[in-house]
């Protein structure tokens, strides 16, 4: 072969490139201009996006990977264009999505100096990444690109960031692609489990009387939702599971009970109390799906199985740990499973569920629309394929509550950190990968206003997402919590938004307002045939509440319920 | 009951702070914490000490630190026969008649001086804790002026190949390509 004498901005392009990137999301600036420049030889490869904020660029990649199961690229400059992705990178982090961000830094030399726009970046992402480098030897950049790419994708996935300082972009060298695969003394959780450890967990699934499965994230990383489905049929095992399990199992399937936690069904988190067994997969207790950890599922055995071992015992003592891959772990253990029926159990969980449905807000008619509504209706009238990207606060709850997903990966949504602002962004990351469906974000009035700037990055790109912004003119969420926790006092979260059709307009997509909910369907439909982003809002009911509801440190049973159907029609 | 790991790492800048800081993101105290060269060159070495009661989160951040990029493995000293002991050099100003009744106390732990001007001595001690302290405390009733103290090393006892550290590289599994299975 011959000699490549490459600069290291080109090795930057040459190495993401053969990890199969083709969409890179960035803005650049003073520190990443020579892999810019660069990236003029490698237009026919890359697609760039320019974003409108480098926290647009994270969650881009962000969404991307989520919709893709590929590694996200996002691309910065340095000191303030680099800190401005933390947010992102943490989100990355707490919802496990493999992302690489790549970062310009100040020369070498002035390394140490307070230089312009000079931030310690790896250092500062430390506690947010799996891993952070500092590229200092144009010799290692390549390699360094490669475990990069690596880490992010392996085990637990999560986001790295590359630092590269402008002279290292500068610099060149023969180029040599590094052949052999990369190794890590540490990050390598074993694929299988041990047959102790399987047949430990068989021997408690088939003696459980009262089991239930918690369905993880995990379950969409590892594609084990087909094993599941299995384990859970094989021995009549209802389903539970957490916002970023959604959609693991399909909604339709009659041991689907629904989610699990602080706004999860009444029923499910009846049942995870009064289990005898509960079976985690590749989910890891957070405090929001738990409750009160001293109280929860008190008379149950524990088998937790997540690729990350440190998960194991860190909030919930587990009677058998399993850290592996998921989906290899449930081969392992099927065989091992008998047949049953529990049918004693299935019809108590039956009888709570019967209970909320009765009190359901979308089967009533009501003078003002309701969030709740609206989202059913979306469902509807996407006959539940659309992939949905969802933002942070009531309307996520409600999604969560009332749009069926029937397949894996087509919920979005920043479960662990919450950042509000993700949705947008990261539906137009998405856009880039799954063309053939439907893509419908849901956002607040409030939570749009933080990344509204990602709409011009949207109609640059002719992004095929549908906005719908539940308009309630409050941070939702936060009112809830004032209402019940703080004697109704309303501090500061009643909020102003701009004219949405006006910002349509001026951004130059199209905007649709719906008051009534008799409206809904032919919005949708008609919104859907429209190539490219479009927005619509839908003005609410400003003091709905999200139920049911666990407050935050209580017993995961002791629910504040929906209330009764006649309270709505009164008012 | 403290935790005594002795972690090992690949030689790297920053590779400290990354030790550090996932410690204290943890929420654990960290006692002490010394790095050092070892038989291999691009494996440091680390001795931590941590102030944690709970036995299962012991065994949590341990876990936890062998998930990092970094750490070729971790061996808990508190779990097994080892040797965990330390070094510290103490000055005191002594006067001339204290000097045999002092030597003798730091001799009863094979301490020895190291430097011994006219107004104050400096004495090295080594050994585990217990002997170190009980020594600082034996010359609290003289005038101390300095204490140092190194901070633990610890050394597992015998060749048994069940505390032997893993320390290869291995490639990482990865599985998460399978979200593109299912499309």
């Amino acid at each position: 072969m011959k000699k490549r004498i490459l600069t290291g901005a080109e090795i930057i392009w040459e190495c993401i490139i053969r990890e199969g990137v083709d969409v890179v999301f960035g803005y650049p600036g003073g520190a990443i201009l020579p892999a810019y420049d660069a990236l003029n030889n490698y237009r026919d490869k890359i697609h760039h996006v320019l974003v409108r904020h480098e926290q647009g660029a994270t969650h881009m990649a962000d969404g991307y990977a989520r919709a893709s199961g590929k590694v996200g690229v996002a691309m910065a400059t340095s000191g303030p264009g680099a800190t401005n992705m933390v947010t992102g990178i943490a989100t990355a982090k707490l919802d496990s999505i493999p992302i690489v961000c790549i970062t310009g830094q100040v020369p070498k030399a002035a390394i140490g100096s307070d230089a312009f726009q000079e931030v310690d970046i790896s250092g500062t992402v430390l506690p947010v990444t799996k891993y952070s480098y500092l590229v200092m030897d144009i010799y290692k950049l390549a390699s360094t690109i490669k475990e990069a790419f690596a880490v992010a994708r392996s085990g637990r996935p999560g986001p790295v960031l590359i630092d590269i300082p402008k002279d290292v972009q500068n610099e060149t060298i023969e180029f040599v692609y590094p052949d052999e695969p990369v190794k890590l003394p540490g990050n390598n959780s074993p694929l299988e489990a041990s047959e102790k450890h399987i047949q430990d967990a068989a021997d408690l699934i088939n003696n459980a009387k009262k089991p239930v499965i918690l369905a993880g994230h995990g379950i969409l990383l590892s594609g084990a939702s087909q094993e599941i489905i299995q384990l859970a049929e094989t021995a009549s095992i209802p389903i539970g599971w957490t916002l970023l399990g959604a959609g693991s199992v399909p909604a339709s399937h009659p041991l689907n009970m629904g989610m699990m936690g602080m706004h999860g069904e009444f029923a499910v988190n009846n049942a995870i109390q009064d289990a005898d067994l509960l079976i985690a997969c590749g989910m890891r207790f957070d405090d929001r799906v738990t409750g009160n950890i001293k109280t929860y599922s008190p008379d149950s055995k524990k088998i937790h199985i997540d690729i990350d071992p440190s998960e194991i015992n860190k909030n919930i003592p587990v009677d058998v740990g399993i850290s592996c891959d998921l989906r290899t772990a449930m081969t392992q253990l099927l065989p091992h499973i008998s047949r049953k029926q529990n049918n004693e159990w299935i019809k108590t969980i039956s009888g709570w569920q019967s209970e909320s449905l009765g009190r359901d807000i979308i089967n009533v008619q009501t003078d003002t629309l309701y969030g709740a509504q609206v989202i059913r209706d979306i469902w509807k009238e996407t006959n539940g394929d659309a992939l949905i990207v969802t933002d942070v606060g009531q309307h996520q709850m409600l999604e969560a509550q009332y749009y069926d997903h029937e397949e894996p990966n087509t919920l979005l949504t920043s479960g662990g950190l919450g950042t509000m602002g993700y949705s947008l962004p990261a539906a137009i990351g998405a856009s880039f990968s799954r063309q053939n469906k439907d893509i419908f974000v849901i956002v607040g009035d409030g939570s749009i206003q933080m990344t509204i700037t990602e709409l011009a990055t949207a109609v640059q790109e002719n992004a095929n997402i549908k906005i719908a912004i539940i308009n309630n003119g409050y941070l939702g969420m936060v009112r809830q919590w004032q209402q019940l926790f703080y004697d109704a006092r309303y501090t500061e979260t009643p909020i102003s938004s701009p004219d949405y059709l006006k910002i349509a307009e001026a951004y130059g997509l199209p905007g649709y307002r719906v008051h009534k909910r008799k409206e809904i369907p032919g919005v949708i439909q008609e919104v859907k045939k429209i190539k490219g982003p479009v927005l619509v809002e839908f003005v609410v009911e400003q003091h709905d509440m999200v139920y049911p509801m666990v407050p935050a440190g209580a017993d995961l049973n002791a629910m504040i319920s929906r209330p009764k159907n006649k309270q709505f029609q009164e008012a | 009951m403290k935790q005594t790991l002795i972690v090992f790492v690949q030689d790297e800048p920053g590779v400290l702070n990354r030790i550090s800081s996932h410690i204290r993101r943890r929420n654990f105290n960290i006692e002490s914490l010394i790095a050092g060269q070892t038989e291999r060159k691009d494996i440091t070495r680390m001795t931590v000490v941590l102030n944690e009661p709970d036995r299962t989160k012991q065994r949590t951040v341990v876990n936890s630190l062998k998930e990092l990029i970094d750490v070729y493995d971790v061996i808990d000293a508190t779990e097994i026969d080892s040797h965990i002991r330390e070094y510290a050099l103490v000055k005191v100003a002594l006067k001339k008649d204290d000097l045999n009744a002092v030597n003798k106390i730091v001799e009863s732990v094979h301490g020895k001086i190291i430097d011994g001007t006219s107004d104050a001595t400096i004495f090295e001690l080594t050994g585990y804790e217990k002997e170190v302290e009980s020594v600082i405390k034996a010359l609290e009733k003289y005038d101390i002026l300095e204490i140092v103290r190194s901070g633990k090393v610890a050394m597992v006892a015998g060749n048994s190949s069940k505390h032997q550290p893993e320390l290869t590289k291995s490639e990482p599994n990865w599985t998460t390509s399978r979200i593109l299975e299912s499309y």
